[in-house]
């Protein structure tokens, strides 16, 4: 699933023993700066950079992210072509007239609209992957509990966390058992199935849920769900490299602030 | 031996169900080894969930360390802490989202923190065989390695005694085998273990006493080869004769003189084989077993030793002895059931080295000892002086 794949990415990272805070840092900081940018070099600067640092010294395989890179590409890509036609502005490029009610036009104002949300996907969810590569949830939790976020919600989704596999593999297996005794077949059918499936779930977390209270109470709970306090210290030698290339970044986004300077 | 836990014609039934134990009366003793052994819905989880005060019986007492256990918070706190149970599910048990959070948990709760929790997880996980696990969320990890977890994080709270509900029944042979050798670890530090299952096979050489339960009953409570010796009441309980037994029951039948005591081991029933073999063969002279205490000797030292004694073999028992020859690149040739593997290798006339940790050491001495001591042979076994 991909879920666990993410994570035992992420366990698996050269950068794990970073602080999550100076991960954090140049994630949140190149997701703003790429958002706020109104020219497309600054996002796809981003990007690129960000996309070398997870293969090589994260060593990300590259044919892992280049598949996690996919998604979000086929989506933008759908997109970007139906903003080609919808938005306007400049002189027409090409037109496409099938019928005499339909004009398909495509003028320069959409190409740069295009390039622009296209770059600014890219580099955002560049962005994002870099942080769910390198940091296991767990580090988050940790993260979190440092930032005075109230114990209890820190607790709940600890637990949450734990059991979504357990739920997740639970459905996995319930849908197999159903699609093995055709239970998909047709739509009403698919349907009940379903239906079927979230009702046995429902009624296994149930359990799960009690069988939890018993085994906090086999081991004394008391209130207190200990946290892995054990974390690296936020390094200098990690921290400089990435605020010097956040600088960097914002001082392309300075330079291009002007807007698109179409190449020559 | 003190008595640690005993019941006095208990019984219970699930509301609205039919009753599942139907007074039931026995005694645990201090450092035993009790397998609760009966098919399924004999009354066995529930049973052992009455250890730990999980269940409150209908009628009867539970009495531990010679008093009644008593239901409310603080007590149930108390009696919790010293006797662990581990839940035949590990998915179920392990709480939280990392290794070194869920064993933490109950000290954690028991009011531990800072430096000395730090130590007790160590120490745990280092018992299980699971260093370097820490950051480990439990669903990438294996089954036995999820066991293992789930053992460790009662570990954790330094019970003393252990209740186990099917320990083995989602592992592997060779994982069973692992879990069974670090119960067996645990006993020899002094902890009392009872296991519930319906693996025959696995409870008969294990354990010390064996109680037969059958619809809420028990239907024979002793030692194992007389437990499991009866096959009118094996029967009667759904399980089988172990297959030890019944080829001893068979040689006898042949002719082969039994001793008094019936084989618990693969040991045992070469013995009977061979004692009547020896009366026209000539004797080989018996191998030499040597014990490396992995506490006291520099394992460095070790391939070295092994190339100037060809012909040895090793085997290692415990976890950390396990992990450590693994770490040396030393290639084991017995993992489980060590001991009579190595006396059935010297009987060959052949010598074998047995890795262990100073706890297991005066083990192998013992069991050699009571062997030589029963068959008539003789085997020496001397501690390696590899410093």
């Amino acid at each position: 699933m991909l879920e666990n794949l993410l994570d035992s990415v992420a366990q698996n990272s050269a950068f794990r023993h970073i602080h999550p805070g100076t991960k954090l840092i140049l994630c949140l900081g190149s997701l703003v700066i790429c958002l706020v940018s109104s020219s497309p070099y600054v996002p796809l600067i981003s990007g690129v950079v960000l996309s070398i640092v997870l293969i090589v010294p994260a060593r990300v395989s590259p044919v892992l992210y280049g598949e996690l890179l996919l998604g979000p590409a086929i989506f933008t890509v759908i997109s970007v072509i139906i903003l080609l036609f919808i938005t306007g502005g400049g002189e027409v490029v090409w037109r496409f007239n099938p019928a005499p009610w339909l004009n398909l036009a495509i003028t320069e104002g959409a190409i740069r609209e295009g390039t622009l949300v296209l770059c600014r996907v890219f580099g955002c969810s560049v962005s994002l992957f870099f942080i769910t590569l390198t940091t296991p949830v767990t580090d988050l939790f940790n993260g979190m509990k440092r930032a005075r976020i109230p114990f209890e919600i820190i607790d709940l989704m600890m637990i949450i966390y734990r059991y979504v596999f357990i739920v997740y593999d639970q459905a996995v297996e319930i849908w197999r058992a159903q699609v093995m005794r055709l239970g998909y077949s047709r739509l009403a059918e698919a349907v009940r199935t379903f239906s079927t499936m979230c009702g046995i779930l429902f009624i296994s977390s149930w359990n799960a849920g009690e069988d939890l209270i018993r085994a906090m109470d086999c081991r004394c709970y008391n209130g207190v769900f200990p946290s892995l306090g054990r974390s690296e210290p936020m390094r200098m030698s990690s921290l400089v490299p990435v605020l010097v290339y956040l600088a960097f970044l914002s001082s392309i986004l300075l330079v291009t602030r002007g807007g698109l300077v179409m190449p020559p | 031996m003190k008595v640690i836990l005993e019941a006095r014609d208990i019984r219970y039934r699930y509301p609205r169900g039919p009753e599942i134990i139907r007074g039931i009366s026995f005694h645990i003793r201090r450092g035993e080894k009790i397998a609760l052994v009966g098919p399924n819905g004999a009354g066995k989880s529930t049973l052992l969930q009455m250890f730990n005060g999980m269940i409150r019986p209908d009628s009867g007492t539970v009495l531990f360390d010679n008093q009644p256990v008593r239901y409310d918070n603080a007590s149930l706190r108390q009696l919790r802490q010293r006797v662990g149970y581990v839940l035949q599910n590990a998915d179920r048990q392990i709480i939280a989202p990392t290794v070194w959070q869920d064993v933490a948990f109950g000290p954690a709760n028991l009011g531990y923190e800072g430096e000395p929790l730090e130590k007790i997880v160590a120490g745990a996980l280092r018992h299980v065989g699971l260093e370097g696990f820490d950051r480990r969320p439990p669903h990438q990890l294996s089954g036995g390695e999820k066991k293992r977890v789930a053992i460790a994080g009662v570990l954790a709270m330094n019970p003393d005694v252990l209740v186990f509900d099917e320990p083995t029944s989602d592992l592997d042979p060779a994982g069973s085998q692992d879990i069974m050798e670090l119960l067996d670890e645990l006993n020899q530090e002094g902890k009392t273990i009872i296991v519930s299952t319906h693996d025959v096979e696995l409870a008969y050489p294990w354990a010390d006493r064996a109680i037969l339960l059958l619809k809420g009953e028990i239907l024979q409570e002793d030692k194992p080869e007389v437990t499991f010796g009866d096959p009118g009441i094996v029967r009667m309980a759904h399980l089988s004769v172990p297959a030890l037994l019944e080829l001893s029951m068979e040689l006898g039948k042949r002719g082969y003189p039994l001793p008094e005591r019936k084989p618990r081991s693969v040991l045992d029933l070469i013995h009977i084989i061979e004692s009547r073999a020896r009366e026209s063969e000539s004797r080989t002279e018996s191998g030499l077993i040597t014990v490396f205490n992995i506490d006291r000797c520099n394992i460095a030292e070790l391939p070295a030793w092994l190339r100037n004694h060809p012909g040895t073999a090793v085997g290692a028992m415990g976890t950390h002895a396990k992990r450590l020859a693994a770490h040396e690149g030393i290639v084991l040739e017995f993992t489980y059931g060590v001991i009579d593997k190595c006396i059935l290798r010297s009987l060959r006339g052949k010598n074998s080295l047995i890795m262990t940790s100073s706890s297991m050491a005066d083990r192998v001495v013992t069991r050699v000892e009571a062997y030589c001591h029963e068959s008539g042979n003789q085997i020496k076994v001397v501690q390696a002086e590899i410093a």
